[in-house]
């Protein structure tokens, strides 16, 4: 049900198969009246499930004290009704004022808790979050960006925008866009507090004050709807379990008329001659890697169906291919090696392969590096880059 | 007079008729003026949605005193990590009483648990749920100034960049 105004637009509803109740947007009402409706369906519901009755505020923006008052005392009511029900608050720990109001509920009755909502949003987010990844990151950035540089206007970047870089990481990429493209505003947002950090650190050395950068959960954004011209999100779709709950996000957040960017790899399309054979084989088992965990590294061609899946139009896709003649060989040895560490080395171990698969996969890395390093070598890392227009 | 300490932000004035003319008004303003104050600070926009969350409630409490005549003024304050919001409202004066004793149980002990008994207790007031709600969750220090007749001012020092890291 939605309200009716002069209440700002916020949303309930009932998820039967979660045993969830979810409310989204601006909980603001005047009176209790006013949101009458939604706590009767809380009431309702309460009723009827067994076991763990979860309220879902992860997506409310601002919820006032007649709201929270009403919702607070439904909750403890059904909780003394109810002793044998367990009662769980989902809160965003983005959201500061939701985590510091939800909290006291635990302390009206032990039947009811509050979950915060933080971790394993990425399922890839861990494994690249150590500071000793850093360096990589900001490689990969850099000899992406020797074609993203190019490839950018032709998805309609231009001076003057107003840009929001979604999952930014170590903000490198929102630190060249702004170099390059001159932004009327630039938002660089990433559910990383280490990454952030180091963006932040980045930009005080370099006396740069007009990015913002800001802690964020990309599927449900504080930012308003319509607010940007240009939206990018760069190999992040891919290591996310739903990403077209993301690609709703950024959708929701571009202007209409403006445009979302995105990039992704297929990795099982990374390759290299000589020892072309061993490197197709271990990139083949990356892709199987990541599916285990619930990613999907083979997304890149499959950008243009997702844009237009989300409701853009005028969708663009192209492709390129990073090499070790782009620039400096070393460079993409480098990436290779942090990439063997990281996947033959945790995650790997993390699904539980045998020493002999670890051993065969990790011989796929050095010869790409091989490849790489080799005076007449060749070695690539394929990359897709789509871009979609809000309609107008 | 303002601590000289904190440095002036903005000033905002509104005709009190104009002002409650329309619930909406809160929100909007709320968010309006957040998203400006919070711009330079180190997560705009989550400071801005703490900032905007902790300004609705106190303009909900101006919005409910139903004055019509007189001015609402707000002004914003900076020192260091903390954002003071000056908040003036034509108020008369039983209800200027009320506030005052509101705000001097915040300076006993056990704000929590008030706090927590407020939430649970549907007849106690909502300007009590809201002041003690912004001590205890936005950990602000209220203060109630004379100000002009029948009108008074509400000093609340928010540090919500400390809640944010």
């Amino acid at each position: 049900m939605t309200a009716n105004n002069p209440s700002p637009v916020f949303t309930t509803q009932f998820d039967t198969s979660n045993q969830e109740f979810v409310a989204t947007g601006v909980f603001r009402p005047r009176s209790i009246a006013d949101i009458a409706d939604d706590l009767l369906l809380l009431r309702d519901k309460i009723e009827k499930v067994h076991g763990v009755f979860y309220v879902n505020l992860k997506r409310v923006t601002h919820m006032n004290s007649t709201a929270f008052g009403a919702l607070a005392r439904v909750l403890v009511d059904a909780s003394y009704s109810r002793p044998e029900l367990k009662i769980v608050v989902l809160a965003s720990s983005v959201v500061t004022w939701a985590t510091q109001m939800f909290r006291h509920l635990g302390e009206l009755s032990p039947n009811i808790s509050m979950e915060i909502y933080d971790s394993a949003f990425y399922p890839g987010q861990a494994f690249v979050e150590d500071k000793s990844f850093i360096p990589i990151l900001r490689t990969q950035t850099k000899m992406t960006w020797r074609h993203e540089r190019t490839i950018l206007p032709r998805h309609g970047l231009r001076g003057g925008m107003a840009i929001a870089d979604i999952c930014c990481g170590i903000g490198d990429f929102a630190m060249l866009v702004r170099k390059e493209f001159d932004p009327a505003r630039i938002v660089a947002l990433d559910h990383s507090v280490a990454s952030l950090d180091y963006a932040r650190s980045v930009a005080e050395d370099f006396c740069v004050r007009d990015i913002e950068y800001t802690f964020g959960d990309a599927s449900q954004m504080l930012f308003e709807s319509d607010q940007f011209d240009f939206v990018t999100c760069r190999h992040s779709l891919q290591i996310f379990d739903r990403p077209e709950l993301l690609l709703r996000e950024l959708y929701r957040i571009c202007k209409p008329g403006g445009r979302v960017y995105i990039t992704n790899e297929k990795n099982s399309h990374c390759l290299g001659e000589p020892r072309a054979e061993t490197i197709q084989w271990t990139y083949n088992e990356v892709a199987k890697l990541f599916r285990h965990f619930d990613m999907d590294v083979e997304m890149g061609p499959k950008g243009s169906r997702l844009l237009l899946d989300t409701g853009f139009e005028d969708v663009r896709i192209e492709s390129f291919m990073v090499t070790n003649h782009d620039g400096d060989p070393q460079e993409f040895a480098d990436v290779i090696e942090a990439w063997e560490d990281v996947y033959a080395g945790e995650m790997s171990a993390r699904r539980g392969d045998s020493p002999e698969f670890v051993a065969r996969f990790r011989q796929g890395f050095r010869d790409h590096i091989f490849a790489a390093l080799h005076p007449r070598g060749y070695a690539g890392w394929p990359i897709w880059a789509a871009s979609g227009q809000k309609p107008l | 007079m303002a601590d000289a300490a904190f440095e002036q932000l903005l000033n905002l004035e509104m005709e009190m008729a104009t002002f409650t003319s329309d619930w909406l008004h809160c929100d909007q303003l709320s968010n309006y003026v957040a998203q400006m104050v919070s711009h330079d600070r180190r997560d705009p926009l989550r400071h801005s949605n703490l900032l905007s969350s902790a300004l609705n409630e106190l303009l909900e409490m101006s919005f409910r005193s139903e004055a019509q005549e007189g001015e609402l003024a707000c002004v914003f304050y900076r020192h260091e990590q903390i954002e003071r919001i000056e908040l003036s409202f034509p108020c008369p004066s039983q209800q200027h009483r009320f506030y005052a004793e509101l705000v001097r149980g915040l300076k006993h002990g056990g704000k929590l648990a008030n706090y927590v008994k407020v939430i649970a207790d549907e007849t106690a007031p909502l300007e009590q749920a809201i002041l003690l709600g912004l001590a205890v969750n936005y950990d602000a220090e209220i203060e109630l100034r004379a100000s002009a007749a029948e009108a008074l001012t509400f000093v609340v020092d928010l540090p919500l960049e400390r809640l944010l890291t």
